[in-house]
């Protein structure tokens, strides 16, 4: 079903004569002048709020300018119908591998690399991304792999846009750390071996810290500590400057890593958590976030698991979805959160499994995640409820630019 | 990625390990059963509202808006449901242990029966006496699957149709064997390319099948001249007994389907070109690429059993790399239909625990489901998931559809079987009610264990 694109400046469409029209021109050849869009029709889930019936979306320059029921659209708007259509915020997948090469997800020669980075194994011609796009993921959080103990900082990045070095939101944002156990040739290879190895680096870190202070607080004196890359990654988490993501399946793991988390204080989100649901309480109690199940039916899980965004919501834990992509393409996100539905998390509470709480884990929320006045213009328009088999994604918009136009696209 | 794999495996094997605790509903077996007032999709035929399907003895006794119902029916009210023939999955390997489906001694195997490692409740077949139930698969709406021997070389071995629930092994088998599966794709090439021995390549694995079916065709003459010579006049000594060969002549007679597991256009070709030498019936496994010879399929009538609309290629490895195929379009089994090809929509599941599997088997309907958005029509999908499968599998006269006489493996559901919010309710095997959500919930909660 083709978008009809109405132009309404001054109702003379064809006629290039009238100023918002001339405005438009100046703005695509590069000046100034403000590149204003409106949607207007559709319901809108802002995922900050109720839906909005036949709501407008008002576009500047990139971003969400006004956002409502009855908004007056401005005169010199670009005015889309989208009458009948669904619009949710662009989504966020909070655990992706897309972007990089495969052989550079793990450096498997080491079991300890914090200061490892996925921003620099971005590929701006990374065929991950359109897919992506397509189905209305605007933002990844796209990290490292679980080879390793601690294989370094995952990047924020969007997933369209001609710059790369703009589409990063965040290079650095998010420390993974992987629990359970790990190759048999090299230690640590079991899970408590992998706990304690974890303990020693933020023990490590926390030395490392005191020296650096010491020197500070004395004044300077002396020889500066020698710096060291993987300690301060750690150093920045233990200051709640950046937090650990961790890859954690079994029950067991995941109350080690409470433990941890006890101990050293660092801000935490559990990613997979299959077992999660075990011990819901037990996270949520200490505020920890989830990145979790289910990953849209490629992996046999048990009805408990596949209920677990319900049993972790009910406890009042901050959820969110994620692909795991290649694992799950990144294309079937939004389903991620449609089987949560099946298993009773509300509607809304799903999409913000696909949104903002994913934004908001991964600290990225005063950019992306809803519907708000200041925030990003990225959207999503689909031609029916999000969460049904059978709607399709129409438009999507980054930064208020076209990302995916089915029309065109899909012939 | 190697090391995150292996921690995924051993944590998937674990939670497979957590028992289901199935359990046991009353047997209904044999008695009467009226479904009354639903919608009822038959898809032999238009939906009936307020239909009533009467289940006599494990099969459907009739179907209709005006069903008499008997006095000793059992009456369940269907009033706002939905009522469809149980979903029959064209392809699974559920229920066989992921070991079992990797014999890659030898590229050709012919002599292998998947119905020798079947466990048919996928949980460990260790569950004692009692009613054999595939749970996972029941909770899906899917009653029956063929179940294969793999795609990791080039001829896997014999295939079987099973029903999800039973009393014993033989009673869930519904026909067997049901094919032979093979497969001209990556699985041989890659299997073998990691052993470093023959066939690393597409030619040299087409070749091998070649040479295999001129050997089962020269097995074949032998046993006739054996059998037409005269016995009175000196017989020749009877040709030595070879089963994998048996099993290949059965192929090349048309009493068993080849089921070729081919994604790209260039090993569907293949695969055409070998059912056009030989003569044997051709059914296209995965498909992935089938519309860019959509016509051609249609006027050979070649089925294609494809893989789920989610994730097309079905390659044996546990995360496919993508990258080594062309992309897929998940318009194929909408431009498949539209030519005339009959297809069936297969999960190509692992099971419980399965580890990045295509899908898993109990999600077939909500990934068929994705096809509506992709040009295929409800009606299609559901008839790809249903009486297309049977026909596929040539067992349409006992399932498939709601038709007098025809095995009563009946499914109702909450709402319209395309949503996303709708729940398979009850499930009938053999006119015996074998899965019942509302009864299960309290199971299907899971064990809400402590960990200290």
């Amino acid at each position: 079903m083709a978008i009809r694109r109405v132009l309404v400046a001054l109702g003379i469409c064809g006629l290039a004569l009238g100023p918002a029209t001339r405005a438009g021109a100046q703005a695509s050849s590069g000046s100034k002048a403000p590149v204003i869009i409106a949607l207007r029709g559709a319901t809108v889930h802002t995922a900050a709020g109720a839906a909005i019936r036949n709501g407008v979306v008002i576009i500047r320059d990139g971003k969400i300018a006004d956002v409502g029921a009855a908004i007056t659209i401005p005169a010199d708007a670009r005015v889309i119908d989208v009458s009948g259509k669904e619009i949710i915020p662009g989504m966020i997948d909070n655990h992706s591998h897309i972007g990089a090469s495969p052989e550079d997800l793990n450096e498997s020669a080491v079991s300890f690399g914090p200061q490892h980075r996925m921003v620099d194994a971005l590929n701006p011609d990374d065929r991950g991304w359109k897919p992506a796009a397509n189905a209305g993921v605007t933002t990844v959080v796209t990290g490292t792999g679980s080879g390793e103990v601690s294989s370094g900082e995952a990047a924020v990045v969007k997933t369209y846009g001609a710059d790369f070095q703009k589409r990063i939101i965040k290079e650095v944002g998010g420390l993974k750390i992987a629990m359970g156990r790990k190759r048999p040739d090299r230690p640590p290879s079991t899970s408590p071996a992998v706990t304690a190895g974890l303990r020693a680096m933020f023990i490590h870190a926390r030395e490392y810290m005191d020296a650096q202070s010491r020197w500070e607080s004395g004044g300077r004196q002396g020889p500066a500590p020698t710096r060291d890359l993987g300690m301060e990654t750690v150093a920045r988490v233990l200051r709640h400057e950046d937090y650990v993501r961790a890859h954690v399946h079994a029950a067991s793991d995941i109350m080690a890593l409470l433990k941890l988390k006890d101990e050293f204080g660092f801000d935490l989100a559990l990613h997979h958590a299959t077992e999660a649901y075990k011990v819901a309480d037990e996270i949520a109690r200490r505020h920890v976030d989830v990145v979790g199940m289910p990953l849209f039916v490629r992996i046999g899980m048990k009805e408990d698991i596949m209920r677990s965004p319900y049993t972790l919501w009910k406890a009042g834990v901050t959820y969110a979805f994620h692909t795991d992509d290649p694992v799950v393409q990144s294309k079937w996100f939004r389903y991620c959160g449609a089987m949560a539905i099946r298993y009773g998390l509300p509607d809304e509470e799903a999409l913000k499994g696909l949104t903002i709480n994913a934004a908001k884990i991964a600290r990225v929320a005063d950019r992306v995640g809803s519907i708000e006045r200041g925030k990003d213009a990225d959207l999503v328009v689909l031609d029916g409820p999000w969460f049904e088999p059978k709607t399709r994604v129409d438009l999507v918009y980054v930064d208020g630019a076209v990302a995916y136009d089915r029309a065109k696209e899909e012939r | 990625m190697s090391a995150e794999r292996g921690a995924w495996r051993v944590e998937l094997l674990l939670m497979a390990m957590l028992s289901f605790a199935g359990q046991p509903l009353a047997a209904q077996r044999t008695g009467v059963i009226a479904i009354r007032g639903g919608t009822v999709l038959t898809i032999a035929g238009p939906a009936i509202r307020g239909g009533t399907v009467l289940i006599r003895g494990g099969k459907i006794a009739a179907v209709g808006v005006n069903v008499p119902i008997p006095n000793d029916a059992t009456v369940v009210d269907a009033s706002g449901k939905y009522v469809m023939p149980g979903l029959i999955d064209a392809m699974s390997y559920f229920g066989i242990d992921a070991q079992d489906l990797a014999e890659s001694s030898e590229p050709i195997t012919p002599e292998l029966r998947i119905i020798d490692a079947y466990d048919p409740t996928g949980q460990g077949f260790a569950s004692g006496a009692g009613p054999l139930r595939a749970n996972e698969l029941l909770i899906g709406g899917v009653t029956a699957q063929y179940v294969g021997p793999g795609d990791a070389t080039i001829v896997s071995g014999q295939g079987a149709i099973v029903k999800t629930a039973g009393r014993s092994l033989a009673d869930l088998v519904v026909k067997e064997p049901a094919g032979m599966d093979l497969s001209v794709g990556a699985g041989p090439t890659k299997t073998f390319r990691a052993k470093n021995r023959t066939p690393n390549t597409h030619p040299a694995v087409m070749s091998l099948l070649r040479q295999s079916l001129i050997k089962a065709q020269e097995y074949d003459r032998a046993w006739q001249a054996y059998r037409g010579s005269d016995s009175t006049r000196g017989r020749t000594a009877a040709p030595k007994r070879e089963p994998g060969m048996d099993a290949l002549v059965k192929m090349l007679h048309r009493q068993m389907p080849a089921r070729v597991q081919a994604n790209t256009v260039t090993d569907i070709r293949g695969a055409m070109r070998l059912a056009d030498e030989f003569g044997f019936d051709l059914i296209i496994n995965g498909g992935a690429q089938a519309y860019q010879m959509k016509d051609e399929l249609a006027a050979k009538r070649i089925p294609v059993v494809l893989g789920p609309i989610s994730h097309p290629f079905i390659s044996g490895e546990e995360i496919p790399d993508l990258k080594e195929y062309p992309a897929p379009d998940e318009r194929n089994a909408g431009w498949l239909r539209q030519a005339g090809v009959s297809i069936a929509i297969a999960s190509y599941s692992h099971g419980l625990g399965g580890l990045a599997q295509p899908i898993t088997a109990k999600w077939l309907l909500i990934d068929a489901a994705l096809a509506e958005g992709y040009g295929l029509s409800e009606d299609d999908i559901l008839r790809a998931l249903t009486l297309s499968p049977a026909q596929i599998l040539g067992v349409a006269d006992r399932l498939g559809s709601l038709e007098v006489g025809k095995d009563a493996d009946v499914i109702v559901l909450d709402g319209p079987p395309l949503k996303m919010k709708t729940w398979v309710e009850r499930v009938y095997v053999s006119g015996e009610l074998v899965y019942d959500r509302s009864n299960a919930a309290a199971v299907l909660a899971g064990e809400q264990r402590r960990v200290p």
